[in-house]
């Protein structure tokens, strides 16, 4: 039982991203893209090392490794 | 001075198109398909296909586009799905009961055992990633 509860939970969580992506799309919208907001989050800089982009893209590539490999 | 960012280097590679890129992730993705968790071959791919990624998303070799310079209002949202996804991961994590309260990666185990979905989950982390590269 709680398992399902679990499936739904992750349903649920991957459903309001997929609402929010189409949200996003038309034109007039008050909710930007997630590529935007990634992108946002990318340009974060400490000096001239570019720490949000370093955490972004190795975190996805960690995603990868985790299910494709680990 | 005009110094230029990597992120707005006007430059565009031969192979920085989806005509090349989307048929080599799917090449890659239908060889990755074939390798199952916890071989060698599977580590040295994802090795190699992230590692070339993040290093092209690190050094501006490819044409990123513009980012914005502000969010619309309404980027909160995001958070919510985040949020609720994190939640139920680290509680799920924390329960230490795989059988009752899974993760994600418990129960996509079984789904990343069919080569089909392995091969479609493989080209969707890739284009992802690329997507990434280029913001």
């Amino acid at each position: 039982m709680t398992k399902v509860l679990v499936i739904a939970l992750f349903v649920l969580a991957f459903a309001a991203f997929a609402v929010l992506g189409w949200l996003a799309r038309s034109e007039d919208s008050k909710i930007p893209s997630f590529g935007d907001v990634a992108a946002i989050v990318m340009q974060y800089e400490v000096g001239r090392i570019p720490v949000g982009r370093i955490a972004v893209l190795g975190f996805w590539w960690w995603v990868g490794w985790h299910f494709f490999a680990r | 001075m005009d110094q230029h960012h990597p992120a707005e280097a006007p430059a565009v590679r031969a192979w920085d198109r989806p005509i090349i890129v989307m048929p080599t992730f799917a090449l890659v993705a239908a060889v990755g398909g074939l390798f199952g968790s916890f071989t060698l071959e599977a580590n040295l791919l994802v090795l190699a296909a992230g590692g070339t990624l993040f290093w092209l998303g690190l050094t501006g070799r490819v044409a990123r586009r513009p980012a914005p310079s502000r969010l619309a209002p309404g980027f909160a949202w995001w958070f919510a799905p985040l949020a609720l996804f994190a939640a139920v991961e680290l509680f799920t994590f924390a329960m230490k009961d795989p059988v009752n309260w899974p993760t994600l990666s418990l129960l996509a185990d079984p789904v990343l055992e069919n080569y089909l979905a392995r091969a479609a989950c493989y080209f969707g982390w890739l284009t992802a990633f690329w997507g990434l590269v280029r913001r």
